[in-house]
């Protein structure tokens, strides 16, 4: 070490024996849970991305970073509450991921070599720039909404404690599940989307313009994102750089679930709340990431495909 | 084949470029580097820095009525009059990029001093950078004890360490020991970085050696997408206080989540970042009422010396914020490296340098509540006393060191 | 189709090896240190992107977490030379050594996975290494590792301002990396890549061979990166977690790679020379606006050219080697 940085051994004398009680194991699996429900909302878009077209959107944490502005300045100038907003963000970020599709990802996916290296990069460009705009329209200050309906509220049951943005986002994100499996095996349009993905060239025989589809799932996956934003807006900060700390986790949750299977999303998201919880129980909680990375690992090596995947 | 025609066509032009530059520097102009992240996910305190820094170029270059060093007449006197000019550059948090930028205002810009960085990482390289090249470095912001420790020549800091940050805290803690209250048990909670890291060893040491008992250490990932894990072994915890070393984002996510918890802590003691920013107050400050953090600076100091309240508004003019601990330190940062230049009549670096070492500026000058700027054999200058801040009624009131404070703590701070 | 490619592959040696010569000769023209520093970086990055891509480029392997290697190289030097004075070069070798066989470990349960499940493998092992050294007090967590310098000196590879060793080592490593691609392409291994790019019915067949082809492939790339640590450790002579095995300096690996053509010999060299030089220029003279201009450039400039230019910026260049050449 040199005459550089000091460096000392810290003894640290934390009795845990008094800390870890049945009370704080339940509201630890309590709140990984509905952590997790929130994890499983924010990557359903990913995993509808990825399942309709064999694309991941290295963008996707700055899809959530949008659609948190735009609940951030709904409320902030026209005072509407970021429940009310949630709609109207979703459908914001429908026109926006459409748009996305158009401009960049359509010609993404015409590439005829590398398919998968243009894909990740233009994508990972395309965060880069949003993140660059956000900065130059928005500043990179910290913004935060305050005083909304539900923000800051909280229910108590036994001792355990439950908040309400976080409750409400779960919820959501069970309905939004719900409403998503029925879309893909119970409706026309779905079932369109199906088609596309398995044959291209044939759905353009029976007159489906896969262009428009894609367009419509990438809208669809944007808007789910939107609602992820509008709700985790009530409860976190915004600014440029908020999606990188989901991003990941996004990732890992879809790929543990296996790709190609929106249920599996779901299960992801409340394997990944549910492991960062325990982990943060076992070891120090700045490494309470590693406990869903070696989950992730251990899941893949032993079922290459993740849990429920396909491909 | 590319790259050497670019490069030298690049060296031309910045060559030609320099020229006229170099030229003009010896005569009307100082150059000076200002090195923060600019982009990137702290690009927030660097703009803020930007408006800190040209709030004292503006007070340095232009003639204003104020007890502060370089504020009457125009320019530096020391140099004709010369006026300061800073080069501002981007160092995105980022150790090389932070070395590389600063080797190329010296070598380039020709700035004859830097400030800098907010992060302590950068500050290593760059202070390294500047050793190298004899060129004076004063760190207005970092607060990690190391970086005056390595022995460099030209390494400066004006402002508090985190080891005096803490011991104030302490010597706060033993002052209401002795009025009766009860302050046995501790909670740490710090974020992974050099920041967290050698705040929590300060306090962890200062607390063996005054006999408090840590009863929670809680080290977590900055940026955290939740700190629920963390909030709950807090809670059990529930020590007598919590310390928290924490960044804007963690700072806001840390006191929503609390809340989201049912844990109101007995009381706060802060070691200063986040919570300092108006962005925290703005999105939890209903949960903050009696929140104390350190500071080395207060805005209450207005009230003693009119000048620090009409040097505020100059900087919230700029950029629509008061000064905080951060901008205040950033701006004398500049004027005490600017003083040393102008006693130095030269822009040679070790000119500059000696006249840092005879720096005595007396504190009452300062928009500081330090005793005064005076550095040691490593470059720190020991006489800068923290206070003790209280976030009462929407203001930080001071309220430790009793020399200081404007009024009485509230503690607990929920009373 | 043998003579043209072997044609082909005289020619790339030669062309490399008057550029190399005339890369050595620029410092002697170009004093000025900052432009000095970026050519420093653009060869570093162009060694880095070329050992990236005999991996993911060459075996469609696609690492984007690579930093793994870059930060063990660094920290084994860092560590060996200030806890027990172990000279860098011999740091050097051991962080090389040890990035090989962790490769190694790695890539054995690793390449049974298949695309994203892959790169996300990739991505979580080497941030969970971030993290494991993030809170590893004795290798200095977050603090980093200050390597001092006291003076020049070869012996210890550290030099106060003078840029030309750095300089001349990082062209060295550019070159060696090149040297080994360009061997890899004509050999057994880079036959049984290219047949099984072409045709994954042969990778059935050829299942064992390929399989210990990429593990091979896995432990030179981690070397070579490796030693690419060891050398920025030197270079910078401080490092911390964050700025030699965060995310951003897996994907900074690959990106000249991938804009310049991946799985070619000369795309890593040409992204790197367009890449590094245009990052540093746009943050030094746009970034100091605070407004995230410079983002929009780099970012846009990504987006742009991995959309029109699939197959990199080798393709305008006409420089595409190897078989594709040679079949046009």
């Amino acid at each position: 070490m040199g005459p550089g940085l000091r460096q000392e051994t810290r003894e640290t004398h934390v009795d845990w024996g008094a800390a870890v009680t049945a009370e704080t194991i339940i509201q630890s699996l309590a709140s990984g849970l509905l952590m997790g429900l929130l994890y499983g909302l924010i990557a359903a878009g990913l995993a509808l991305i990825f399942g309709l077209m064999d694309v991941v959107n290295f963008a996707h944490g700055e899809f959530l970073m949008i659609a948190m502005y735009a609940t951030f300045f709904l409320f902030a100038f026209f005072a509407i509450d970021p429940l009310l907003a949630a709609p109207l963000v979703a459908a914001a970020l429908f026109v926006f991921g459409a748009v996305v599709y158009l401009l960049v990802v359509r010609f993404a996916m015409r590439a005829k070599a590398n398919a998968g290296m243009v894909q990740i990069f233009s994508t990972f460009g395309l965060a880069i720039v949003m993140r660059g705009l956000a900065q130059f329209f928005f500043t990179p200050d910290y913004r935060s909404v305050t005083n909304s309906w539900v923000g800051g509220k909280t229910i108590s049951i036994a001792g355990i404690y439950l908040p309400e943005p976080q409750l409400i986002g779960a919820m959501l994100s069970i309905a939004a599940f719900v409403a998503l499996y029925f879309f893909i095996n119970r409706t026309d349009f779905g079932r369109a989307l199906e088609a596309t993905r398995e044959d291209a060239g044939a759905v353009a025989l029976v007159g489906i313009d896969k262009n428009r589809v894609f367009a419509l799932g990438w809208g669809l996956g944007a808007a789910l994102v939107g609602l992820a934003g509008a709700i985790m807006a009530i409860f976190f900060y915004v600014y440029p750089d908020v999606g990188a700390s989901f991003a990941l986790i996004a990732y890992v949750t879809v790929a543990l679930g296996g790709f190609g299977s929106v249920f599996g999303a779901f299960a992801g998201g409340i394997i990944v709340g549910l492991v960062e919880a325990t982990t943060a129980m076992i070891l120090p909680p700045s490494l309470k990431s590693v406990g869903i990375y070696a989950v992730y690992l251990l899941v893949v090596f032993i079922r290459p495909r993740g849990l429920f995947g396909s491909m | 084949m590319t790259i050497s025609r670019r490069n030298v066509l690049l060296g031309a032009t910045a060559a030609a470029a320099l020229g006229p530059m170099a030229a003009r520097a010896q005569t009307s102009e100082v150059a000076i580097g200002v090195i923060y992240p600019l982009s990137g996910s702290s690009a927030a305190i660097g703009v803020d820095a930007q408006h800190a820094f040209n709030t004292a170029a503006e007070i340095i270059n232009k003639n204003y009525d104020f007890a502060l060093p370089l504020a009457k007449g125009e320019g530096l006197s020391g140099l004709g009059g010369a006026k300061v000019r800073l080069v501002f550059a981007d160092h995105q948090a980022d150790p090389q990029k932070g070395r590389a930028e600063t080797e190329r205002l010296i070598t380039q810009e020709k700035v004859c001093a830097v400030v800098g960085t907010y992060q302590s990482a950068v500050a290593v390289t760059v202070s390294q950078t500047c050793e190298r090249y004899g060129v004076p470095f004063i760190s207005a912001d970092n607060s990690s004890p190391s970086l005056h420790r390595r022995g460099l020549k030209y390494y400066f800091r004006a402002s508090p360490h985190d080891e005096m940050f803490s011991a104030a805290m302490f010597d706060f803690f033993d002052a209401m020991k002795k009025k009766g209250q009860k302050i046995e048990t501790l909670a740490l909670f710090h974020e992974d970085t050099i920041f967290g890291t050698d705040s929590a060893n300060a306090q962890t040491k200062l607390a063996g050696e005054r006999g408090y008992k840590i009863v929670a250490d809680i080290k977590y990932r900055a940026n955290s997408p939740s700190l629920t894990a963390e909030v709950q072994q807090l809670k059990a915890a529930n020590a007598d206080v919590l310390m928290p070393s924490s960044y804007t984002t963690d700072s806001i996510l840390l006191v929503k989540t609390m809340a989201e918890l049912g844990y109101r802590p007995k009381n706060i003691m802060a070691q200063d970042a986040g919570f300092s920013e108006k962005a925290t107050y703005d999105a939890v400050g209903d949960k903050l009422e009696g929140v104390i953090s350190r500071g080395s600076f207060s805005l209450d100091l207005a009230q003693k010396r009119p000048m620090v309240g009409l040097i505020n508004e100059m900087y919230r003019a700029k950029s629509g914020k008061d000064f905080n601990d951060y901008s205040s330190r950033q701006f004398m940062g500049l004027i005490v490296m600017a003083d040393a230049i102008n006693r130095a009549k030269s822009t040679d670096g070790e000119k500059i340098r000696e006249a840092l070492v005879a720096t005595d500026m007396p504190g009452d000058v300062t928009i500081m509540p330090w005793r005064r700027v005076k550095f040691d054999e490593m470059g720190q200058n020991n006489f800068a006393d923290p206070v003790l801040l209280q976030y009462t009624a929407k203001n930080f009131v001071t309220i430790f060191p009793e020399q200081a404070a404007v009024s009485e703590a509230i503690w607990p701070m929920n009373s | 189709m043998d003579t043209h490619f072997a044609q082909r592959r005289r020619r790339d040696l030669i062309v490399a090896a008057c550029l190399a010569v005339i890369a050595a000769l620029v410092p002697l023209f170009v004093k000025d240190v900052y432009i000095q520093n970026i050519m420093v970086l653009t060869l570093m990055y162009a060694a880095l992107s070329q050992s990236w891509n005999i991996l993911s480029g060459y075996c469609g392997q696609i690492s984007l977490g690579h930093a793994l290697y870059f930060g063990l190289g660094a920290y084994t030097t860092a560590l060996l030379f200030t806890k027990f004075g172990v000279l860098p070069w011999f740091g050097m070798l051991a962080g090389g050594a040890i990035s090989a066989v962790i490769a190694m470990a790695l890539g054995y349960p690793c390449f049974r996975l298949r695309g994203h499940y892959f790169v996300i493998a990739t991505i979580v092992i080497a941030e969970i290494a971030l993290l494991l050294i993030q809170n590893w007090d004795w290798a200095g967590a977050a603090l980093g590792i200050d390597i001092p310098v006291r003076g020049d000196s070869w012996l210890k590879f550290q030099f106060t301002r003078s840029k030309l060793p750095y300089f001349y080592f990082a062209l060295a490593l550019a070159c060696i990396a090149w040297l080994v691609t360009w061997w890899l392409e004509d050999s057994k291994w880079g036959y049984w890549w290219r047949a099984v790019k072409d045709n994954p019915d042969a990778a059935e067949s050829l299942g064992v061979v390929v399989f210990n082809s990429k593990m091979g492939a896995a432990a030179v790339s981690a070397f070579l990166v490796a030693v690419g640590g060891s050398f920025y450790a030197q270079f910078v002579s401080y490092i911390d977690p964050e700025s030699v095995m965060g995310f951003q300096f897996s994907l900074l690996m690959a990106l000249p790679a991938v804009l310049g053509g991946i799985g070619t010999l000369w795309g890593p060299v040409l992204g790197a020379v367009i890449l590094i030089p245009l990052t540093e220029l746009t943050r030094s003279f746009v970034g100091g606006s605070g407004r995230g201009v410079d983002l929009i450039v780099y970012g846009a400039l990504i987006v742009a050219i991995s959309l029109a230019l699939p197959k990199g910026l080798v393709s305008v260049f006409g420089m595409l080697s190897g078989r594709k050449g040679a079949a046009r």
